[in-house]
């Protein structure tokens, strides 16, 4: 007799209706999966796609004249506007305008002009017309690679100048300050001297540098005129064929991951924030390892089998759970203010009231991080910890070894794929972290990285830029084209696949490790 | 044919319990041929002292069956022999039991010797040593079959059985006509008929050995068969 | 009279302490309330190899693990009594744990390599003690392996993971960890269980010949391996010593009905 069953299916179908219910859940979660990795590696991905420029010609509405704007063309089929990044002379450096689609007349690809990318970060969008050099007032376009070259060389002799004299008698100068020496001694003077002599020379080759310039017409016949000494890179972007595109957006990419943001993180590169979070992820894994190690080897080897135990654990595993922002308010507070507050006054206390490790930066941060994501390694670890074979725990005592020995010798190195495991996942919920450390010292604009050349060279009381804090800083306060929206997903990109990869070394590693202490 | 190997177990201490148990079963062997020959040579010179000294070495004999006997079991209970191991410890623990008795067939006809009972008829003493000496041919073969673990070598001892067994038919209508002519002295006659009776017996238990010889490198029971159909039996293995 | 047999063994009560290498004085020992061990008074004889059998939980690993104080790992195990090794009591304060660990090297059930290479597996005892010049290890590695009867086998590939090699190599490789130390005792606790019938034979041979060098106490499941490779048969039934002889005698005629249904098979 068939049993009857719920809605009246047979058993058959029951099963299929459960594993069909399954398989269409996880199918969302995979599509959930896939869109996330699309919109991020397309978005991102357009940011350094060099954009084709167009003529548009736009009807006007008080007249029945058009009007035609050179302009990348933002089409999103769903909505009834046209979004268009255009430049004018009003507005050479861009600007945007929404128009109706209807009223957009023509559209055509604008072979002779350029996109002019700048070294502030601005970009004009022009058809570069002659260059004009102290020499003769109007020479041909083809010239321009070479007065670019010339123009890099004359940059680069004031570079020189600034760095290699004018850095060391200013330096010299601020000494002389420093020891109250007086204002006509002629040692001084004689420096004073020098340091006019070269100011002038370098204030002669900017002046040269300025000469040369690039005039540049707009698509209504107005003029701009560009130094050259301004400009990044000029692309004819309707004349490229593909590989070109490649070159170009390559080497967007390697701006991206080199600069300093530019424009209030709008434009330029985002080297700062990926060195910052790969330090403070770094600083974090040093200090968390061994804590997390230490502890976990404690509660499943040493403490005593009790309810004091139990309690430590579970609160360890709590811990987990708290919110980030608790622990990035316990950061400020105690280690920034009361732990750095202590800090200064026993050890820079001649530097005070301006603080020096009392107030935000990498080290704290760090260190806030590591309190955030020690249970997780402790966790792991013990778990590793607990994996390692009794038996192979016996035949270490069985051959005269201590406990200590034993957990040296034997028991940490079987441990070590679980601890690498705890690491992995500290790290990358470190790298993702964001609320908590923009109350402890991750900030949109540092003017330093927290490595340099000079002493100590580490300098773990800096502040530092982050790419969480970044991509956060650009989805509220710099959304205000299309490009610089991308160069939000453009980051979040780049923390994605920072996260990546650190987790496939740690993973990578793991297997390493498991394959020789598991498997052999 | 197939030897049972008996060096070549991973136990080397297993290797030399059974090469010893199989050289003591020999050493056994060689002690009741020596018998055989000694009783043979007292019965030719009427040497009442070598026979005293047979029916005494005996006990040798029975001694040597039972720590022959105690070693099976021990090895038994200690190895756990299986297949020709176990083959090869019931072959020897039966074998033993055979030539004992052997031993004890040998003592019987000492002891005609040493009471001087011996007949006073040349031709029934010359007989009798005649057959002793195939017997200890038939022993001495069967010995060496053992050693050498050849079902062949058995089944040729095997056939000299039949032989002795005539010679012994002829002998035994003899000795009934001169008892006939000689009436006295039953009692003497009588030990006489049991002493060839003893002589016999010897073949027989050399063919019980040999049986043993053919089940421990065949595995096949040949035991209350006839020649012929061992020859068969072993035939239909090969 | 001639004897065909040489039987070296004496029987238990005629072996004197000088022959003994281990003398177990009125041992008692509890796990928390159980009593695991009772009263047990024996003597193992040396370069003898001793078998102790009895079912599950009667007691006969814990009392291996008393003769290298392995017990002290476990919680709430506390014991009274005498162990006497080198005319040492090992159960008194004093005693240096681990020396005596290396004294009495000790195999377990499943072969316990170290995620090691071969060499350090067979390393690792004598570095804890200590000896670090490297001809010396070379040396100890080769002896210890060939002892093991493993040295053939594994010569070329020293530096290999231990764990590519077999279970019967792994096991050898344990034995041949322990003998590194050249301990006076050597506990096997169900050294074969894990290990094909074969692979046992070819363990049961090296025990064989280790005889030679140390006195052999081994624990077992399998009463034929008792009666195959020991000296001496030691019978436990619920932490008590019920009969310990020569395995001739135990396995032939065993003097206690206990022991007699137990390795006849009758065990209620």
């Amino acid at each position: 007799m068939v049993k009857p069953s719920f809605s009246g299916l047979n058993a058959v179908q029951r099963q299929s209706l459960v594993i069909s219910l399954t398989a269409f859940f996880t199918g969302i979660l995979l599509i959930a999966l896939v869109s996330v990795l699309v919109l991020i590696t397309a978005r991102g991905g357009a940011y350094f796609w060099p954009e084709p420029i167009f003529a548009v010609s736009i009807k006007s509405d008080n007249a029945q004249q058009s009007k035609t704007l050179l302009a990348n063309v933002f089409d999103d089929d769903a909505q009834q506007e046209v979004r268009l990044k255009y430049a004018d002379a009003g507005n050479p450096y861009g600007t945007q305008l929404l128009v109706e689609r209807e009223s957009v007349e023509s559209l055509s690809v604008a072979l002779d002009s350029a996109q002019i990318k700048l070294n502030d970060g601005r970009q004009v969008l022009a058809i570069p017309d002659h260059v004009i050099t102290p020499e003769g007032t109007n020479n041909q376009l083809s010239e321009l690679t070479r007065v670019m070259q010339k123009v890099a060389l004359l940059s680069e002799k004031i570079t020189t100048l600034n760095t290699q004299f004018l850095a060391p008698i200013h330096e010299a100068l601020s000494r002389f300050d420093n020891r109250d020496v007086a204002a006509d001694a002629p040692a001084r003077e004689k420096r004073v001297a020098e340091f006019n002599q070269y100011q002038q020379q370098v204030l002669n080759l900017e002046r040269q540098r300025e000469q040369y310039r690039l005039a540049v017409k707009f698509a209504d016949g107005q003029s701009f005129i560009i130094p050259v000494s301004n400009i990044q890179s000029v692309d004819f972007v309707g004349r490229l064929s593909l590989l070109e595109k490649w070159q170009v957006a390559i080497s967007e990419v390697i701006i991206f991951l080199t600069e300093s943001p530019k424009q209030a993180n709008t434009s330029g590169g985002v080297f700062p924030a990926l060195f910052g979070t790969v330090l403070m992820v770094f600083i974090m894994t040093i200090i968390v390892t061994p804590f997390g190690v230490l502890a976990a080897i404690y509660l499943s080897e040493y403490a005593p089998n009790t309810a004091l135990t139990t309690v430590i654990r579970v609160s360890v595993s709590n811990m987990a759970g708290v919110p980030s922002i608790v622990y990035g308010v316990f950061g400020l507070g105690f280690f920034v203010y009361t732990l750095g507050g202590s800090i200064d006054s026993l050890l820079f206390s001649d530097t005070l009231p301006s603080p020096t490790m009392g107030s935000p930066g990498i080290f704290w941060a760090a260190l806030t991080m590591a309190i955030l994501t020690l249970p997780v390694v402790i966790v792991a670890t013990e778990e590793g910890l607990r994996r390692v074979p009794e038996g192979l725990k016996a035949g270490s005592y069985a051959l005269g070894a201590t406990k200590i020995e034993t957990i040296v010798r034997t028991v940490l190195p079987i441990a070590s794929p679980g601890i690498m495991t705890g690491v992995i996942l500290a790290i990358a919920r470190a790298a993702g972290e964001v609320a908590p450390l923009m109350l402890v010292g991750a900030v949109k604009f540092a003017p330093a990285l927290p490595i340099d050349g000079e002493f100590p060279f580490l300098h773990l009381d800096r502040q530092f830029m982050h790419l969480g804090v970044l991509i956060y800083d650009s989805a509220f306060h710099s959304q205000t084209d299309a490009k610089s929206a991308s160069m939000m997903f453009a980051a979040c990109l780049l923390l994605l696949v920072v996260v990546f990869v650190l987790n496939i070394l740690a993973v990578l590693l793991r297997t390493r490790l498991r394959k020789r202490y598991l498997e052999g | 044919m197939r030897q049972v190997a008996l060096n070549t177990h991973i136990s080397a201490t297993f290797n030399v319990e059974l090469e010893n148990l199989r050289n003591s079963v020999l050493t056994m062997g060689g002690e009741v041929e020596q018998q055989m020959v000694d009783t043979l040579y007292a019965i030719k010179h009427n040497h009442a002292a070598l026979a005293e000294k047979v029916v005494l070495n005996d006990l040798k004999i029975n001694s040597m069956e039972i720590q022959i006997d105690e070693e099976c079991l021990r090895i038994i209970a200690k190895r756990h022999p299986t297949a020709s191991d176990l083959r090869l410890i019931m072959t020897i623990s039966k074998a033993i039991t055979d030539i004992e008795r052997m031993g004890d067939e040998i003592e019987r006809i000492a002891k005609l010797v040493t009471r001087n009972k011996l007949p006073s008829s040349d031709t029934i003493k010359s007989s009798m040593v005649l057959i002793g000496e195939r017997v200890i041919d038939m022993m001495r073969g069967t010995f060496d079959a053992f050693a050498r673990q050849d079902e062949e070598a058995a089944l040729e001892v095997y056939r000299q059985d039949n032989q002795i067994d005539s010679e012994y038919k002829r002998l035994i209508t003899y000795t009934t006509h001169e008892m006939e002519k000689i009436t006295e002295d039953m009692q003497d006659w009588l030990d006489v008929l049991w002493a060839l009776r003893s002589l016999e017996r010897i073949g027989d238990r050399c063919k019980n050995v040999c049986e043993y010889v053919v089940y421990l490198t065949r595995g096949t029971d040949v035991r209350h068969t006839s020649l012929e159909s061992i020859h068969q039996k072993i035939e239909d293995l090969t | 009279m001639l004897t065909l047999f040489k039987n070296n063994i004496k029987p238990v009560s005629e072996l004197t302490s000088e022959q003994t290498a281990v003398e177990v004085k009125d041992l008692n020992l509890w796990f928390g309330e159980k009593h695991v061990l009772k009263d047990i008074t024996m003597r193992i004889p040396e370069n003898k190899v001793t078998a102790l059998i009895g079912q599950s939980g009667c007691g006969k690993s814990t009392l291996i693990n008393c003769f290298n104080r392995l017990n002290d790992l476990y919680d709430g195990c506390s014991y009274n009594g005498e162990v006497i090794i080198d005319g040492k009591n090992i159960n008194s304060k004093k005693v240096n744990v681990s020396r005596l660990r290396a004294k009495v090297g000790m195999v377990f059930q499943r072969p316990n390599p170290f995620p090691m290479s071969i060499y350090e597996n067979v390393c690792y005892g004598l570095k804890l003690q200590g000896v670090k010049v490297r001809r010396h290890l070379d040396d100890a590695v080769e002896k210890a392996l060939r002892q093991a009867a493993l040295w053939d086998e594994v010569k070329d590939r020293l530096f290999d993971p231990a764990m590519t090699l077999s279970g019967g190599q792994q096991q050898r490789l344990v034995i041949a960890r322990a003998l590194s130390l050249k301990p006076k005792v050597l506990l096997l606790d169900e050294p074969t269980s894990a290990l094909d019938p074969l692979t046992t034979l070819f363990i049961e041979e090296l025990m064989e010949s280790l005889k030679k060098q140390c006195t052999i106490v081994i624990v077992t499941h399998n009463m034929q391996q008792a009666a195959r490779v020991s000296d001496y048969t030691a019978f436990f039934h619920q932490g008590k010593l019920v009969e310990y002889a020569d395995s001739d005698t135990l396995f032939t005629m065993p003097e206690k009905k206990q022991t007699e249904d137990y390795i006849t098979g009758r065990y209620g």
